[in-house]
C-alpha cells in the first residue's frame, strides 16, 4: 500500500514539474537574455540595460555565461539576445556577420578604452610606503622590457623573463604575441597565456599585493586597473596596416551593442532605448571603482550609477519610462 | 592434575554504555533485558572455569551463548571488561604488548570456523606463518612445517595454493598451522561446524588421534551436543553470556543442572558419544591356554557365564571358549587348541556405540575390546549396548 | 506583522563571510610566501626530474616501450600493437611535444598523490577518529568546483606547472585514499584473527596479510587516481598548464571545433592506455599468484 502511494506521488509531482515547465515556454518567449562573457565591465552594463528592460518595459531578463565565440553563435541563432559588449577588433567574423546581417548593430557603448602590456607603477617609480624600491626605472616603452629579464624573472625557468600574455584564443592574443617577437623578446622572454581571465587576474593580483614586478597583457576598464595603480607601456603611434603584425599601439576598441534578429521582433521598444545606449571609458571605470570600493553588488551598482547619471536617463528614455526607472532606484 | 588455564570471573560487553551494563549485570538483569534498556550486547556474564592440562575442554551453547566471545578473551583477541584469565598462574589480561606477542607465539594457537588462511600463500606458506612471524630460521622452519603437514596427512601438497583444497583440508592446514608453534594450549573455533558431515566425522576422529601424538590442552567450541559429548573430556554448557553447567559429558547425562540443560542434552544421540570405553564391563573370566577343559568349565559355572576368554602373558587376548567348546574338549572330541575360537570381535576403547551396534547385533558372542598391544581390558555384550543405550 | 520569511529566507540571519574568506587568502598569501615558496621549489625540482627523464625517450623509443608494455602485461601480442599504433597516432595529429608536456604533469602527480596516498589510506583504516576528520576532506576536494582552490593555488605558487599540479594532486588524490583504507578493513576478519592470534606485530599484520590481501582494490584506487589526474588537464591549462589542454582550451575559446577535438581525443588514447596497462599489468600478477576467486 505505502509503495503504491509513494509511485503515485512520484508521477503526480513529475507531471506536475512537466506542466509547469510547458506553462514557462510562454513565458519565456518575453524573457530578453543578455550574455555574461565574463568580465565585470559587461555584467555592469548588464545589470544597468536590465534594470530598463525590467522596470521601465516589464520584460523578465535573464543573464547567460558564455565565452565571445559562443555568443557570436548564440546571437545568429537568435539563442541570446543583447551582447553589451562586442569587441568589435577581437572578433574576426563581425565585420561579415554585420554586413550580411547575421545580426543586428546597435550603436557604440564607448570606445576609448585602452589595451596592451601594463607593469604596475611601483616597479617603475618603487613604493616609498610599502618599502619597494623601483626595480626597472628606465621602463616606459614595450621595446625597453628587453633590459629587464632579471626583475621579471620566470620562476619556472629562472634564466628567462615572463610576460603573460592574453586569453589563450582571444584575437588579441595573435597581436600580443606577434609584438612580442617583433621587439626581440622572444630571445629572453617567454611568452605565457595565463588560459583564463581568471587566472591572469590572480597573477596580477598576487604579485602586486606582495609588491613584486609582473609584466602582462590587460586592459581598461576594469576592476584591477581601477584597484591597482598599473601602468600602460608606451609603443609606435596606432597604424591599421601595421598594428596585426605588432608594430604598434593597440587601438581602442570599438566596443559594440549588438542584438539578433529575433530580438527586433521580440522587444521593439527595448531595442530602441538600446540604440541610443552609449557610456564611456570613464564612466565605466567609475562604476567599477565604486563596486570595488563599497564591496556593492552589480545590481545596486546600477541603481547608484542611474541615480549619479540623471543625464544619461533623460538621453536614453522617453521621460513616462524614464520616471518609471527612477521610482525603482529610490 | 594441574590447572593450565584457569578463568575467573571474566565478563565481556560490546559497545559503549559499559558501566551501566555493569551495573545491570550486579543487580541481575540478564544479556536480553540490558540490550533492550542500553543498547549493547553482553557476550561473557561472569563466567568462571578451570582448564586442566592435557585435557580436552568443551565449550557448548547456541548462536549468542557467549562461546565464541569468551575464547577469544582467552588469548585476548577480545579484551575483557572485567576479570582474570590465568595461564600456569600469571594473569593473561595484564600481559603488555610484548608479553602478549610472546604467549601468543609461544604457548597459545587457534583454529578457526572458516579456516583463516591467507588465500594468496600455499599450504607451506600457511602452516609456517607461525614460525615466521617468530623470525624462526627459514630452514627450521620449513622442516618443522614439512612435520606437520605430515601429521595431518597432507604430505605432498606443501606447494599448493589454498584454494585448490577442499574444506577439510583446509582445516587440516589449519590445524597444522597451529601445531607448528608447538603451544601448550590450542584454542578450536567450531573447527568442523563449516565441513560436510561425513568430513567432520573423519576429522572428529583425526583430532583424537592426533590428540594421542601431541597431548595439548585443548580449548574446544561447538554448537553441536554429539561433537561435545564425543570429543569433550570435559563439558561446559552456556547460555546467554553465562556458564550453566561444567563436568564431564556422564555427569552431564546424569545430573542435568536444570531444565535447560536436560532439554539441551535431549537430543543427544547417545550412538555417536558412547564409545566402547562407556558400556564395556571388565571380564571377571579368564583362563589360559595351558589350563585344561574342566578348569574352563568351573569358571564357567563359577561366574555364570557361557563363555570365556583365553589369555596369554600379560592378558594378551588369544581366543574365545565357549561352554560347547570346553564340554567337547572335555569329551576329547577336540584338543583345547582346537576349540578356542581365534575370530572373535574385537573392538578398541573409542568406537561408538553407533559403529559397534551392527556388529554387536550379529556377533554370536561379545565383542573384546583390546588395546593397541592386543591386551584384553573389557569386553561389550549385547545386552550392555542395549542398556546403555535405554538409560 | 510581516510574513516575508516564510517565503523568503530572512535577511536578517544571512551572514556574509566572502570578506573575511578574501582577507584570510590574502593574509596566507602575504604572510606565509616563505612556505610556498619552499612547496612551489620542492614540486618544481620533481617535475623537473621527470621532464628529464621523459624527454631523453625519443619519439621511436616511446612508441616501442609502449608496444612491448601493453604485450607484456596482456600476454597478447595485437593488444601491442594497437597501444602503439594508436600512441603513434597522436604523433601523427603533430601533438607529440604537447603530449610529452601533459605527460610530465599528469605523471608527477599521480606519483606525489601516491606517495601520500597510499601512507594516508593506511593510517586512516586502522583509526576511526582520523577517517572520520579525514573523510568530509575527500569529500570536499572530490567535489568542490576546482576553480574554487585554483585561484588561491594560482596566488600561492604563480601560474604554470606548480598550481596545475598542486590543484590535480587535490582532485585525484581521494580515490587511492579511499579505496586504500577500504580495502584494508574489508581484509576478511578471521584472516586477520589469525594474523593476530599467531603474535603478529601490527607492521607483520599489514605487510604479511593486510596489503597482499587488500592489492587489487588498491590498484583499483591507484587506478582511478590516474584516470581523475587525466580528466584534470583541461581545467589545469585555464590556469596557464601547457599541453594537450591549452590545445583543446584554444579550441574551445576559438570555435575551432576540429582542434579541439583531435586534443581532446589524444588525451583520451592517454587515459585508455594508461588504464589498460595498469590493469593489465595487475592481473598479470593475480594470474601468476593462481588465483581463482
Amino acid at each position: 500500500m505505502k509503495k503504491r502511494f509513494l509511485t503515485l506521488g512520484a508521477i503526480f509531482l513529475l507531471l506536475l514539474s512537466v506542466l509547469s515547465g510547458c506553462k514557462s515556454n510562454d513565458n519565456q518567449a518575453k524573457v530578453i537574455k543578455f550574455a555574461d562573457v565574463g568580465w565585470d565591465s559587461i555584467k555592469f552594463h548588464n545589470a544597468v540595460a536590465m534594470l530598463v528592460a525590467e522596470k521601465a518595459y516589464g520584460y523578465k531578463t535573464d543573464e547567460v555565461s558564455a565565452t565571445t565565440p559562443i555568443t557570436t553563435q548564440a546571437l545568429i541563432s537568435g539563442d541570446m539576445d543583447v551582447l553589451m559588449e562586442m569587441w568589435t577588433d577581437n572578433v574576426s567574423t563581425y565585420e561579415k556577420d554585420i554586413s550580411t546581417g547575421k545580426y543586428a548593430l546597435m550603436g557604440t557603448n564607448f570606445a576609448d578604452n585602452k589595451q596592451g602590456f601594463y607593469v604596475p607603477r611601483y616597479v617603475i617609480e618603487g613604493d616609498a610606503k610599502r618599502n619597494i624600491k623601483a626595480s626597472a626605472p628606465d621602463l616606459k616603452t614595450v621595446a625597453d622590457l628587453a633590459k629587464y629579464k632579471s626583475v621579471f624573472v620566470d620562476d619556472e625557468d629562472k634564466s628567462r623573463g615572463r610576460i603573460y600574455g592574453a586569453i589563450s584564443g582571444w584575437d588579441i592574443d595573435v597581436v600580443m604575441n606577434n609584438k612580442y617577437k617583433f621587439y626581440g623578446l622572444d630571445k629572453d622572454f617567454n611568452y605565457f597565456r595565463p588560459g583564463s581571465n581568471a587566472a591572469l587576474d590572480a597573477a596580477f593580483t598576487s604579485a602586486y599585493e606582495k609588491g613584486e614586478p609582473i609584466v602582462g597583457y590587460y586592459w581598461e576598464p576594469t576592476w584591477l586597473t581601477g584597484k591597482y595603480d598599473m601602468v600602460l607601456l608606451e609603443d609606435a603611434p596606432y597604424d591599421v596596416t601595421i598594428y596585426k603584425a605588432g608594430k604598434c599601439a593597440c587601438p581602442s576598441v570599438n566596443v559594440t551593442i549588438c542584438t539578433s534578429n529575433k530580438t527586433l521582433e521580440k522587444a521593439p521598444d527595448f531595442v530602441e532605448f538600446l540604440k541610443k545606449y552609449q557610456t564611456s571609458s570613464v564612466l565605466t571605470a567609475e562604476a567599477l571603482a565604486y563596486m570595488s570600493d563599497n564591496k556593492a553588488n552589480y545590481v545596486d551598482t546600477a541603481k547608484w550609477f542611474l541615480k549619479n547619471h540623471d543625464d544619461l536617463l533623460i538621453k536614453w528614455l522617453p521621460t513616462a519610462k524614464a520616471d518609471l526607472v527612477r521610482k525603482a532606484i529610490k | 592434575m594441574e590447572n593450565i588455564l584457569e578463568v575467573k570471573n571474566i565478563t565481556k560487553i560490546f559497545g559503549f554504555n559499559t558501566g551501566n551494563a555493569v551495573k545491570m549485570l550486579k543487580s541481575g538483569s540478564d544479556k536480553n533485558q540490558i540490550f533492550k534498556k542500553l543498547g549493547v550486547t553482553v557476550g561473557a556474564d561472569n563466567v568462571s572455569f578451570d582448564v586442566q592440562k592435557g585435557e580436552i575442554f568443551v565449550l557448548i551453547g547456541l548462536s549468542g551463548s557467549g562461546k565464541s566471545t569468551l575464547i577469544r578473551c582467552l588469548n585476548m583477541l577480545y579484551r575483557p571488561t572485567s576479570g582474570k584469565v590465568l595461564f600456569n598462574g600469571k594473569d593473561v589480561c595484564k600481559f603488555d604488548k610484548k608479553e602478549l606477542r610472546k604467549f601468543r607465539r609461544n604457548n597459545i594457537s587457534m583454529v578457526f570456523q572458516h579456516f583463516g588462511l591467507i588465500s594468496n600463500r600455499t599450504v607451506m606458506g600457511n602452516v609456517i606463518y607461525g614460525l615466521e612471524v617468530k623470525g624462526v630460521e627459514k630452514q627450521i622452519r620449513e622442516a618443522k612445517a614439512k612435520e606437520m603437514i605430515s601429521m595431518v596427512g597432507l604430505d605432498g601438497w606443501e606447494n599448493y595454493s589454498i584454494s585448490s583444497l577442499s574444506g577439510g583440508m583446509r582445516q587440516r592446514v589449519g590445524i597444522a598451522r597451529a601445531l607448528a608453534n608447538n603451544p601448550d594450549v590450542l584454542l578450536m573455533d567450531e573447527p568442523f561446524s563449516a565441513l560436510d558431515p561425513i568430513v567432520r566425522r573423519d576429522m572428529q576422529f583425526e583430532l583424537l588421534k592426533i590428540q594421542k601424538l601431541v597431548q595439548k590442552t585443548i580449548v574446544f567450541i561447538t554448537h553441536d551436543i554429539n561433537e561435545a559429548f564425543k570429543l569433550g573430556d570435559r563439558v561446559a554448557i552456556m547460555k546467554d553470556g553465562k556458564v550453566i553447567q561444567v563436568g564431564s559429558p556422564e555427569d552431564i547425562l546424569e545430573n542435568p543442572a536444570d531444565s535447560y540443560v536436560e532439554e539441551f542434552v535431549k537430543d543427544i544421540d547417545k550412538t555417536k558419544i558412547l564409545c566402547a570405553r562407556h558400556v564395556m564391563v571388565v571380564p571377571s573370566a579368564f583362563v589360559k591356554p595351558g589350563d585344561g577343559p574342566h578348569v574352563a568349565l568351573k569358571e564357567m559355572k563359577a561366574n555364570g557365564v557361557s563363555s570365556v576368554y583365553v589369555v596369554g602373558g600379560n592378558m594378551r587376548l588369544i581366543g574365545l571358549l565357549t561352554l560347547d567348546g570346553a564340554m567337547r574338549a572335555r569329551n576329547g572330541e577336540v584338543s583345547m587348541e582346537e576349540a578356542i575360537i581365534k575370530e572373535i570381535p574385537i573392538t578398541e576403547l573409542d568406537v561408538t556405540l553407533q559403529d559397534l551396534l551392527p556388529v554387536a547385533a550379529e556377533a554370536k558372542y561379545p565383542i573384546a575390546v583390546t588395546n593397541e598391544q592386543g591386551q584384553l581390558i573389557g569386553i561389550v555384550t549385547k545386552a550392555s549396548v542395549l542398556s546403555s543405550l535405554a538409560g | 506583522m510581516n510574513f516575508d520569511w516564510i517565503t523568503q529566507f530572512p535577511d536578517t540571519f544571512k551572514l556574509n563571510i566572502n570578506d573575511s574568506i578574501d582577507q584570510f587568502v590574502n593574509n596566507l598569501n602575504r604572510n606565509f610566501e616563505g612556505f610556498f615558496d619552499i612547496i612551489k621549489n620542492i614540486v618544481l625540482s620533481f617535475l623537473n626530474a621527470i621532464g628529464f627523464v621523459v624527454n631523453l625517450i625519443p619519439w621511436w623509443l616511446f612508441v616501442i616501450i609502449i608496444f612491448v608494455l601493453g604485450w607484456k602485461s596482456s600476454k597478447k601480442i595485437h593488444k601491442g600493437i594497437i597501444y602503439a599504433a594508436f600512441l603513434l597516432l597522436i604523433g601523427i595529429l603533430g601533438l607529440w611535444e604537447l603530449m610529452y608536456l601533459t605527460l610530465i604533469i599528469v605523471i608527477a602527480s599521480v606519483l606525489i598523490s601516491l606517495l601520500f596516498g597510499l601512507p594516508i589510506g593506511i593510517l586512516v583504516s586502522s583509526n576511526k577518529k582520523a577517517f572520520a576528520i579525514v573523510r568530509p576532506v575527500l569529500d570536499a576536494m572530490q567535489t568542490m568546483p576546482s576553480f574554487v582552490y585554483l585561484i588561491p593555488a594560482v596566488m600561492f605558487f604563480g601560474l604554470g606547472k606548480v598550481p596545475a599540479v598542486i590543484a590535480t594532486i587535490i582532485y585525484a588524490i581521494p580515490p587511492v585514499i579511499r579505496l586504500t583504507s577500504h580495502a584494508i578493513n574489508q581484509v576478511d576478519k578471521e584472516m586477520v584473527e589469525a594474523g593476530q592470534s599467531f603474535g603478529s606485530t601490527r607492521l607483520q599484520l599489514l605487510t604479511k596479510i593486510k596489503l597482499p590481501q587488500a592489492l587489487s582494490t588498491i590498484m583499483t584506487g591507484v587506478n582511478q587516481t590516474m584516470m581523475m589526474a587525466v580528466s584534470m588537464v583541461v581545467t589545469c591549462s585555464m590556469i596557464g598548464a601547457s599541453g594537450l589542454g591549452e590545445e583543446v582550451l584554444i579550441g574551445i575559446n576559438r570555435l575551432e571545433i576540429g582542434r579541439g577535438f583531435t586534443a581532446g581525443i589524444s588525451i583520451v588514447i592517454i587515459a585508455v592506455i594508461m588504464d589498460r596497462l595498469t590493469q593489465g599489468w595487475f592481473n598479470k600478477e593475480k594470474l601468476a599468484k593462481g588465483e581463482g576467486a
